[in-house]
């Protein structure tokens, strides 16, 4: 007779049979057989069979688990039996779940961030604050949570093994990736941040302040990074607005001054009517000048106290004085959007917000002022010289705009160069290559390709095709593929590989289904920002309690991929920086992957996509895994890290012309995003035209989206910022070593514009 | 903190600070990077201009 078990904590409790034919009687109601006399039948035969095993020592729970198990099977109730295994099997999921997110949390709240790689997975968070603690827990109780409950047993086996990467699956469950912000849109009328609601910006400090504020708001209610597609544009709006503004002051100001009067409101507010009248237009800079300044004079003229000559030297100075207060104000304005977005907090304040601005082709004089500052500010640093980490700056190339000697914003090309050659930003994307070329509308910068985040692309709209543009959208969610393991188990098998990568991207697209049928079903009430205040395309349209099924479906589900190089590597012994076959070879593996994206797109009508994956945790997690797995594989598994996406890989010797040339054609087929970068030592860099012609050439050979890596190093102690090898060029001391405070007096005179030396004075 | 004294010395124990881009973004400094970033970075070549 059994009087105790043992439960799995090792406690020993009293034995209740009721509860084994409980669970006996769920079991055949779930598979439809048997009543309950069968159910306590079946309990007493698990209970007699316990007695003969164990005698007077207790069962253990997995004892009598097993004892059930075969006594449905032996009383003939296979389908009850098998639904009692996979009952089993599930608790024993999320049992294990349960222990590794104990663990997990303990990682999380004893380790230091920089002994524990787990907690430096982000390198934006910082793991060892409060805040950012909190928020490891949180994603590291969803993480489980999603694994258990919301994955078929097939994805949550080719995730938990390395097959596949869920990209920030804590979020699995809550929300989407990101999007293109429309800052014009949102500030009409104005907007509310959720906490506050804000009036329609009217100089460019505040247009400058609430994009910071925009970005900031709609960080909250996504995962990913955020971006502005019409930077220049935007921002065009509040110079203006605030040159409007310092004009009509200066005029009355001016007026006063000249005519030893103490009000001249009515008279300046009167000339700038007519003159607005005249022209159709409030005081804009260079735009219908002439006309608009005739206009103003002849007004003060017709006043009858100035003569013409007078009025016009006056509205002259009042136009000069203007427009230099507006460059100011707008390089404020745009160092303290800078600033912003480098000290302001998202999510709890673990991080500062991601963000990217994508500008360069708005030609008009106020567009121009603001490319111009931000260049400027961003150039300039933060307080302290410190090169600022965010917003990404993506400059747009386009011929006939600023490409070419000639083209109206050149000049601010040539200086996008200087900034990055210096700054590491502005990237650089590529309007002309054909793959952007092709939505590419003059007049129209919402069809002007524009990227976020570390390089997300959405442009093909299979859901809506007249509403193919960079606007209110972004990407959904993306899920990578482990392509070196692929070809690892093909061992040289090609067909096999292609077979792998057949299954492997169908249960990848299956499971971003599943994924867009839990976002579907979200409310507008869940993303007050991104959804409630219309940022994300047609969500204008909804009310507070209505489903996003169908304006989702203007984003994008992403497919992305690791290790080409290593992939090549695996199968036929070579990578695609090391010969034109293995290119070939590379080429067809991603197109291959591609044509798949492109016919799920069709068949499902959502905007499947291939992505070139940023690898940032992933680029350890894989290959951990899979050198455990197959042991070091030379050139495929012997590092710490798989190769970005399609990159020749970092250690490959190769010229900047060819990694350009043997990369761009993989931007062609990696529609959801993609970035190549060339390494250029410091010296390199800091030649402008050298620095341009690289660009140039990525620009020729058609990539989309490039950037140049250089080192930029500080010294804190004496605000060099170069680069610095053993020892700091201008103040000549070692990492670590002190100096003498009659160096820094003397550093002090030699560079007047330091605010203070080693940030501790 | 302010330093009359001359005999005290500025910048004991402080180190350069090493900005680098980690994929498409940067990081100040190289400290909250993940182990293998950390070792891809370490193991980037520079690319030259000639053709």
């Amino acid at each position: 007779m059994i009087k105790n078990i043992v439960k799995r904590d090792g406690r020993v409790v009293l034995y209740d049979e009721s509860k084994i034919q409980k669970a006996i009687s769920k079991a055949l109601a779930a598979s439809g057989e048997g009543d309950d006399a069968s159910a306590k039948q079946l309990a007493d035969s698990v209970q007699a069979k316990l007695t003969a095993e164990c005698g007077e020592n207790p069962p253990k729970i997995e004892q009598i688990q097993d004892a059930v198990e075969q006594g449905l099977m032996r009383a003939g109730f296979d389908n009850a039996a098998k639904k009692y295994i996979l009952y089993r099997a599930n608790r024993t999921r999320i049992r294990e779940a349960n222990t590794s997110l104990m663990k997990s949390i303990d990682e999380i709240t004893n380790v230091d961030a920089r002994l524990s790689d787990m907690k430096r997975d982000n390198a934006n968070i910082d793991g060892n604050t409060a805040m950012g603690s909190m928020l490891q827990i949180g994603c590291a109780g969803a993480k489980a949570y999603n694994a258990a409950y919301l994955l078929t047993p097939e994805q949550n086996k080719a995730y938990a093994e390395g097959d596949i990467h869920i990209h920030d699956f804590d979020f699995y469950a809550l929300t989407t990736t990101c999007c293109q912000i429309d800052l014009l849109k949102l500030f009409k009328n104005g907007f509310s941040t959720g906490h506050g609601y804000l009036r329609e910006p009217k100089s460019i400090a505040s247009y400058a302040a609430l994009g910071a504020i925009a970005i900031q708001s709609n960080q909250n209610d996504q995962h990913g990074g955020q971006g502005v597609p019409n930077f220049d544009y935007s921002m065009a709006e509040g110079v203006a607005k605030s040159f409007a503004s310092i004009y009509a002051r200066k005029l009355k100001e001016g007026l006063e001054d000249a005519l030893e009067s103490d009000d001249e409101k009515a008279l300046a507010t009167l000339a700038i009517e007519k003159a607005s009248q005249a022209t159709g237009n409030a005081p804009r800079l260079e735009i219908d000048a002439d006309e608009f300044d005739a206009a103003v004079i002849r007004t003060i003229y017709e006043d009858g106290r100035m003569d013409n000559a007078h009025a016009a030297h006056l509205v002259q100075t009042v136009r000069k004085r203007a427009t230099q207060q507006t460059d100011r104000e707008t390089f404020q304005a745009m160092e303290g959007f800078v600033h912003n977005l480098n000290t302001m907090h998202s999510r709890a304040g673990a991080q500062t917000p991601f963000s990217s601005i994508n500008y360069g082709t708005d030609t008009t004089p106020e567009g121009r002022m603001a490319i111009k500052n931000i260049l400027l500010a961003t150039d300039a640093g933060l307080g302290h010289g410190e090169t600022a980490i965010f917003p990404i700056h993506i400059f747009k190339v386009k011929e006939g705009v600023n490409y070419n000697p000639g083209d109206p914003n050149y000049d601010l090309f040539e200086l996008s160069c200087r900034v990055s050659a210096k700054r590491l930003f502005p990237n650089y994307v590529f309007l002309d290559s054909p793959f952007n070329l092709q939505y590419y509308k003059a007049g129209h910068p919402e069809t002007e390709v524009a990227t976020m985040g570390c390089r997300t692309r959405v442009m093909a709209n299979t859901a809506y095709p007249d509403s193919e543009i960079a606007y209110g959208r972004g990407n959904l969610s993306f899920t990578s593929i482990n392509l070196p393991r692929l070809a690892i188990e093909a061992k040289g098998d090609e067909n096999l590989f292609y077979k792998k990568l057949d299954a492997m991207l169908e249960l990848v697209a299956r499971q971003l289904l599943d994924r867009f049928e839990i976002q579907a079903t979200k409310h507008v009430y869940n993303y007050p920002f991104l959804m409630g205040q219309g940022v994300w395309i047609d969500s204008d349209n909804l009310g507070p309690n209505d489903e996003l099924r169908e304006v989702l479906k203007h984003g994008s589900l992403s497919i992305g991929f690791i290790g080409l190089a290593e992939t090549l590597t695996a199968l036929y012994g070579h990578h695609h920086g090391e010969s034109e076959e293995m290119e070939q070879k590379g080429l067809e593996i991603v197109k291959h992957m591609r044509d798949f994206t492109d016919a799920e797109s069709k068949r499902t009508g959502l905007n499947y996509g291939l992505l070139a994956t940023p690898a940032e945790g992933l680029s350890g997690r894989f290959i951990r895994m899979d050198k455990k797995r197959y042991g070091e594989i030379a050139g495929v598994t012997d590092k710490d890290y798989y190769t970005n996406s399609f990159h020749i890989p970092v250690w490959y010797g190769i010229s900047a012309y060819d990694k350009i040339h043997k990369e761009a054609p993989f931007h062609a087929l990696t529609n959801a995003g993609h970035i190549s970068y060339v390494e250029l030592d410091g010296d390199t860099a800091n030649n402008i035209e050298a620095f341009e012609s690289v660009v140039r050439c990525m620009h020729d050979a058609g990539v989309g989206y490039g950037s140049i890596n250089h080192p930029v190093d500080r010294d804190p102690v004496c605000g060099y910022v170069g680069v610095i090898g053993e020892v700091c060029p201008r103040c000549g001391r070692h990492e670590g070593e002190e100096i003498p405070f009659e160096k820094i007096e003397e550093l002090r005179k030699l560079y007047p514009e330091m605010t203070s030396f080693c940030g501790c004075e | 903190m302010v330093m009359t004294s001359k005999e005290q010395k500025l910048g004991s124990g402080v180190g350069f600070e090493r900005i680098r881009r980690i994929t498409g973004y940067l990081v100040g400094t190289m400290d909250k990077w993940n182990d293998a970033k950390k070792s891809e970075e370490h193991d980037r070549v520079k690319h030259g201009l000639a053709k």
